[in-house]
């Protein structure tokens, strides 16, 4: 029996679902041509199903859900949605209170959108190149590469992931602790940050080497 | 707060908040919020649905222990307090203020779903009595003395009941700090012996017996009796006006989950605290109003979709507190939904681009079931 990991049992006749609640609403005349033949498509074609985590509210973020996916463990994703939600609203209620509190010139330079700072942090984790392992003649070098968009979203989260859950004090909480990473990260300070640099050093201490890499 | 995994923006607990406007709702609907009327003795219909603001120094006095713990959160986030107005409680505020006290003390209990607003319309109460200048014997929530309490001592007054030294003096220090001025006032009319030497004689104020509860430990729930016979024996003479305020009364009757020594169940009669409040929330006194709240997220061995008085309080509780008006609290209208969006739209805590849109507004309202 083969499980399907990478690839899907579905017919490749079947069509993606279409979430967006906009383009449902579009009355028939504006579509040009060829958005009216794939109307007619779908109407006659099979659709596969839509998964859980696919949803049409506004306020859904697939950054977001990514992350939550990676925190999960071992399939709670119940669990995992309520820490991520906890730390949205401990980073809310962090810079509200700064917000209120300070006088009227400052109050513009305060961030305190919690998605916002979310993924400027996670922009400013992101590693810009990144190091492989590369055997010639019998020795391994770490040489300089540059990384997809897909790696470095993935190193950034999971960087930030593993310093939440092994860096901390015993009592403390995932959501306060992932607040304080996030903040910190959004003002490029922090280990992540730190992680970061020291990866960037490496790969500028072994340019040397980068003419082994032939892709 | 019903959705575990859809906490997103409608985590906070919201209480009624006036924004204050002394305005004209037909031509400004945005800013129709807020009012400005601070003062609960003069609310009526026409605030309902807006939020009203108190001052933090107030909260401090008057709620050193009452609010549910969200509130408190969302009081620290935006620097102020702004409890809502709604119906039930404009109900309650209405009969208070036609109620002829001396007859004996009418019983209200406010029931409803979890996370409709219960605590809150018992805040609004305790905050216009003690505006009023009554005397608030308010017990945050009972079921904290029946259940995960890590002392309990043999009571040195009655043989058979077991007393909690804890609770009582936690009790004992928030009283003191809501009802300063009443302590003074009122004087004990009996001698009281705490253990072998120590007593206090007659005539003394209140404070005293306060003090003493809260300076030897072990006899804060005897101190505590004390307090509650000397104010219910006084109420009926007029010189002040009692409000027992209790929140999770289907405490008193039932189970605990504490056990004694030697792992026999403990039955809430054995406790000096339930006995001493089922006294006060009996009817036989007169000069003032009980309020109290039934709860079913503290309460033990209850299913978890009660919500009315007689599967509450069960049969023993229901008969005890039987002639009572019950209030029941709801979700939200959609008018008051429309004024709690407005007031976190104006308090920027709803930070999502999406948010401002009526999609997001629409969105919102399903989520989270229009519940508070």
């Amino acid at each position: 029996r083969i499980m399907p990991v990478r690839w899907s049992r579905y017919n490749p006749s079947y069509l993606e679902p279409e979430v967006k609640k906009e383009s449902y609403q579009k009355p028939l005349e504006e579509l040009t041509e060829e958005e009216r033949e794939q109307m007619e498509l779908k109407t006659v074609q099979p659709i596969k199903a839509a998964p859980p985590t696919l949803s049409s509210s506004v306020f859904s973020d697939p950054m977001i859900s990514k992350f939550t996916n990676m925190m999960m463990k071992s399939g709670n994703k119940v669990l995992a949605r309520s820490l991520m939600s906890q730390t949205l609203e401990a980073i809310k209620r962090k810079q509200l209170e700064k917000y209120h509190k300070a006088p009227e010139n400052e109050k513009e330079t305060i961030e305190c959108n919690p998605y916002v700072i979310f993924h400027q942090a996670l922009k400013n984790c992101q590693p810009i190149i990144g190091l492989s392992n590369i055997t010639k003649g019998g020795k391994t070098y770490q040489v300089p590469v540059p990384l997809t968009d897909n790696r470095k979203r993935f190193l950034a989260m999971k960087w930030l992931i593993t310093e939440c859950r092994e860096n901390k004090h015993r009592r403390t909480m995932m959501p306060e602790k992932l607040s304080q990473e996030l903040l910190l990260a959004f003002n490029n300070e922090g280990p992540v940050i730190k992680r970061k640099h020291v990866l960037h050093k490496m790969a500028e201490a072994n340019r040397a080497y980068a003419h082994f890499r032939w892709w | 707060q019903l959705d575990h995994g859809c906490a997103l923006h409608t985590a906070v607990r919201d209480g009624l908040s006036s924004v204050s406007t002394q305005d004209v709702p037909a031509e400004r609907p945005r800013a129709v919020f807020h009012t400005s009327e601070s003062d609960p003795a003069k609310h009526t219909e026409q605030h309902e649905g807006r939020l009203y603001n108190i001052p933090l120094e107030e909260v401090k006095v008057v709620f050193p222990h009452g609010l549910p713990y969200r509130f408190q959160q969302q009081i620290k986030t935006f620097n102020e307090a702004r409890v809502m107005v709604r119906r039930p409680a404009l109900e309650i505020l209405a009969y208070l203020k036609g109620s002829n006290f001396a007859h004996p003390a009418v019983r209200y209990v406010i029931y409803g779903e979890r996370g409709t607003g219960k605590t809150m319309t018992l805040c609004h109460v305790v905050h216009y009595c003690s505006r009023q200048g009554w005397l608030v014997l308010h017990v945050p929530d009972a079921h904290l003395w029946v259940k995960n309490c890590k002392e309990l001592l043999q009571s040195s007054y009655n043989k058979d009941r077991l007393d909690q030294p804890l609770q009582a003096s936690v009790w004992l220090r928030n009283f003191k700090t809501s009802n300063e001025r009443f302590l003074q006032e009122i004087k004990t009319q009996k001698k009281y012996m705490w253990g072998k030497q120590e007593s206090t004689e007659e005539g003394r104020p209140l404070g005293e017996v306060v003090d003493q509860g809260l300076a030897r430990v072990r006899s804060a729930s005897d101190a505590m009796g004390v307090v509650l016979r000397e104010i219910k024996q006084q109420s009926h003479r007029g010189s002040f006006r009692l409000l027992v305020a209790v929140d999770g009364v289907n405490a008193l009757w039932g189970r605990t989950t504490l056990r004694r020594e030697d792992k026999s169940p403990v039955s809430p009669e054995e406790l000096t605290l339930v006995h001493n409040l089922r006294k006060m929330v009996r009817n036989d006194w007169s000069g003032g109003a009980i309020v109290t709240t039934l709860s079913q997220t503290g309460s033990l061995f209850k299913r978890s979709s009660a919500y009315t008085p007689l599967e509450l309080l069960g049969k023993e509780g229901f008969d005890a507190l039987d002639p009572f008006v019950p209030i029941p609290v709801a979700n939200y209208s959609p008018r008051e939904f429309e004024s709690c969006y407005g007031y976190y739209l104006e308090r920027k805590w709803l930070q999502h681009e999406k948010a401002h849109t009526e999609d997001g507004k629409a969105e919102l309202q399903f989520l989270s079931g229009s519940n508070p």
